[in-house]
């Protein structure tokens, strides 16, 4: 048996599927041999990311960096490989009282996803993106040199690496910041909006909090629209525990996690089935406002609960629209998304709204700036790619933008903003996609 | 605890797993001909588990000086040294590559194992955990050499456990079947049949734990190989395995 490392690989939307070379190595000169050997690599973490953009003629997967460096318990200053998971970090962070300054919703999430995305999470407008506690990387460009990046030593690769979508190099390693928590959990409120109106008010209102975001009912229509549930939260300190989790904060106990066993069948997720979900899921909470003690698990990864919760949407998998309107206008762009979805019939599972704040100029390839985002679930059908360009015309109306993380089907003038990190040797399937189409 | 072939995914993934679990040891003895990465891991244990350890280069192929390990002590010792090769189709006539599957896998390694077994004999106490292969359990003309190998690998666990059986050491032999590590990446193996790492590492844990004698990583394995061992030889040696 001679190895053949051509196989099926897709991300966690599972479309597109690609039949190409994914290889793992741990030992650095193995892995410069696989730069210096072949053009159109791509970094992969854990996969992750929905679309296409951790897929390519040669993949590298990191699945095997997977060792901590180092952790300063004092400054709360981790360093790990770039394929450690985030859910590997909070495993041993969270019992020191250290958590993640800015996680995304999922925490199966390489640290170096999470620095090619420069991933952000419900804090953005309080805390900005992940990359604003990581202090240096380690990165293997092109020739198959390790450079070390920071704001201070080859910055401009430093910058052009965060949110750069894997395009300037394989990264290796990274340092970066924790946050100081006194317990694992996290006191929330949630405060159910009738429309549009409503939750935007309460977001604006809630900008002091820490954590804030909401999910939206985004079948209803007319003067129901944007209805939905705004969760606020910020990390419990010990004395305000009750008294069952004063005793032990920082540890949570293990939970049964169900894992999906196979992909459903593609008529279990239908206009009917989704309208149903997402009335009970308005309907669970009968009072307007609930304050609560959730652990962080909860709060954060609530999907990460179900294992491979990617298979209810079936084989022919699913997409993450996840697009953003700038503040002033992104009621009305809100708005009009919506009603397009409702009027389509074709609604999405999923739908989470989030205010973000400003933006970090150095930053200049992430993805958030200040508006309103929404990301949306939708199954892959024949008529989802036209909903799509009717979504992205209103995106481009409003002068939004289209998270490349998430990205496989959007017009490439939405995404198409990726600066500083052309090269021969590094190439995604997406970069290939967005460029030809441009 | 000291690990012979500390690069292997599935020995590392044990450690964890031991300490994890809670299991208290002074020091690992990572021993290893790949330094690089063993001090890596030696470094991760350290930030994970807050556990020390000691990285010690040795290579098989080359003479040992077995007065520089007299240090050396456990009472439990993982052994996951290994060396796949060439498969019979590509290797066979290859002295270097036939010779190499043979002292990695047996000739060399047995009486590295054999230092450790007096030791743990004298002191009456301790656990060995071997691991051998199903494909040492019928020669296949696929890779027959490295299976003669873990044949004998397995024969001298066996051999040992009955050996040191009043002597208050346990020998556990694990026949792993296929997993998904560097060793047969890029290899097309059925998935269902396929264990990681860790659920290698979870399954040895328990056998270790329950003082089992020989055991399978996936119990698909036991009868997978029940079967091939009940192959009459007249059938079995026109089969392509």
């Amino acid at each position: 048996m001679k190895p053949n490392f051509v196989q099926k690989v897709t991300n966690w939307g599972n479309f597109p599927i690609v039949e190409k070379e994914m290889k793992s190595e741990d030992s650095f000169k193995n892995i410069r041999d696989f730069v210096l050997n072949h053009n159109e690599v791509i970094a992969r973490g854990n996969g992750r990311c929905y679309g296409d953009s951790s897929l390519g003629e040669h993949i590298f997967s990191t699945k095997r960096l997977n060792k901590f460096i180092s952790f300063d318990r004092l400054n709360g200053i981790i360093e790990c490989e770039s394929g450690v998971l985030l859910s590997d970090v909070l495993e041993i962070s969270v019992p020191q009282g250290y958590f993640l300054y800015v996680t995304p919703g999922t925490k199966f999430v390489s640290v170096g996803g999470a620095i090619a995305s420069d991933v952000h999470g419900k804090n953005h407008h309080a805390e900005g993106c992940f990359s604003e506690y990581v202090i240096d990387f380690k990165l293997m460009i092109e020739n198959g040199d390790i450079i070390t990046c920071s704001r201070e030593e080859n910055s401009d690769k430093f910058w052009a690496t965060i949110g750069g979508m894997g395009l300037t190099g394989i990264i290796l390693s990274a340092k970066f910041k924790l946050k100081n928590i006194e317990s694992a959990y996290i006191r929330q409120e949630s405060i159910k909006a009738e429309n549009l109106d409503e939750i935007f008010r309460l977001f604006e209102e809630s900008e002091s909090w820490t954590y804030t975001v909401a999910w939206i009912d985004c079948l209803q229509k007319g003067g129901n629209i944007g209805r939905s549930i705004l969760m606020r939260g910020e990390h419990a300190f010990q004395h305000e525990l009750p008294e069952n989790l004063k005793k032990n904060p920082l540890r949570l106990k293990k939970k049964f996690e169900p894992t999906v066993p196979f992909y459903f069948p593609g008529f279990v997720l239908n206009a009917l089935t989704v309208k149903i979900f997402n009335f009970l899921y308005y309907k669970k909470q009968s009072k307007k406002e609930v304050k609560s003690f959730t652990d962080f698990e909860t709060f954060f990864y609530p999907l990460d609960f179900v294992n491979d919760w990617n298979k209810i949407y079936g084989k022919s998998g699913f997409i993450q629209y996840q697009m953003m309107i700038p503040k002033e206008t992104g009621k009305e762009g809100m708005k009009k998304i919506l009603e397009t979805i409702a009027n389509s019939g074709n609604g999405s599972f999923l739908a989470v709204l989030k205010l973000y704040g400003k933006e970090n100029p150095q930053a200049y390839n992430s993805f958030p700036f200040e508006g309103y985002s929404l990301a949306l679930d939708f199954k892959v059908n024949s008529k989802l790619k036209k909903l799509i360009d009717k979504l992205d015309d209103i995106v481009q109306e409003y002068n939004g933008k289209i998270y490349l993380t998430k990205d496989s089907m959007s017009r490439s003038s939405l995404t198409n903003y990726l600066k500083n990190v052309q090269s021969s040797k590094f190439v995604s399937l997406q970069h290939k996609r967005i460029i030809n189409n441009s | 605890m000291i690990v012979l072939g500390s690069t292997s995914e599935v020995a590392q993934a044990f450690v964890e797993k031991a300490l994890q679990e809670g299991e208290k040891f002074e020091k690992i003895y990572l021993f290893t001909s790949n330094k690089e990465t063993t001090e890596r891991f030696a470094r991760h244990i350290d930030v994970k588990f807050l556990q020390q350890s000691e990285v010690i280069e040795l290579d098989l192929m080359k003479p040992i000086d077995y007065n520089q390990l007299d240090y050396v002590n456990s009472n439990l010792i993982f052994c996951a040294t290994g060396y796949l090769g060439e498969g019979t189709e590509e290797g066979l006539y290859d002295n270097k590559n036939t010779e190499r599957i043979i002292d990695i896998n047996y000739g060399k390694l047995v009486p590295l194992m054999n230092y450790f077994a007096q030791k743990f004999e004298s002191k009456r106490s301790g656990t060995i955990i071997g691991l051998s292969s199903v494909a040492g359990e019928r020669g296949r003309q696929s890779n027959f050499i490295y299976g003669s190998a873990k044949a004998a690998f397995t024969a001298y666990l066996s051999g040992l456990r009955n050996y040191l059986f009043d002597k208050k050491v346990h020998v556990l032999t694990i026949k792993p079947g296929f997993m998904a590590t560097k060793m047969t990446e890029g290899l097309p193996l059925n998935p269902k049949l396929t264990a990681t790492p860790k659920q290698a590492a979870d399954c040895i844990f328990k056998a270790y734990k329950k003082q089992k004698n020989v055991a399978y990583v996936l119990p698909i394995w036991a009868i997978i190989m029940m079967i091939i061992r009940n192959i009459p030889e007249f059938i079995f040696k026109k089969l392509k395995l």
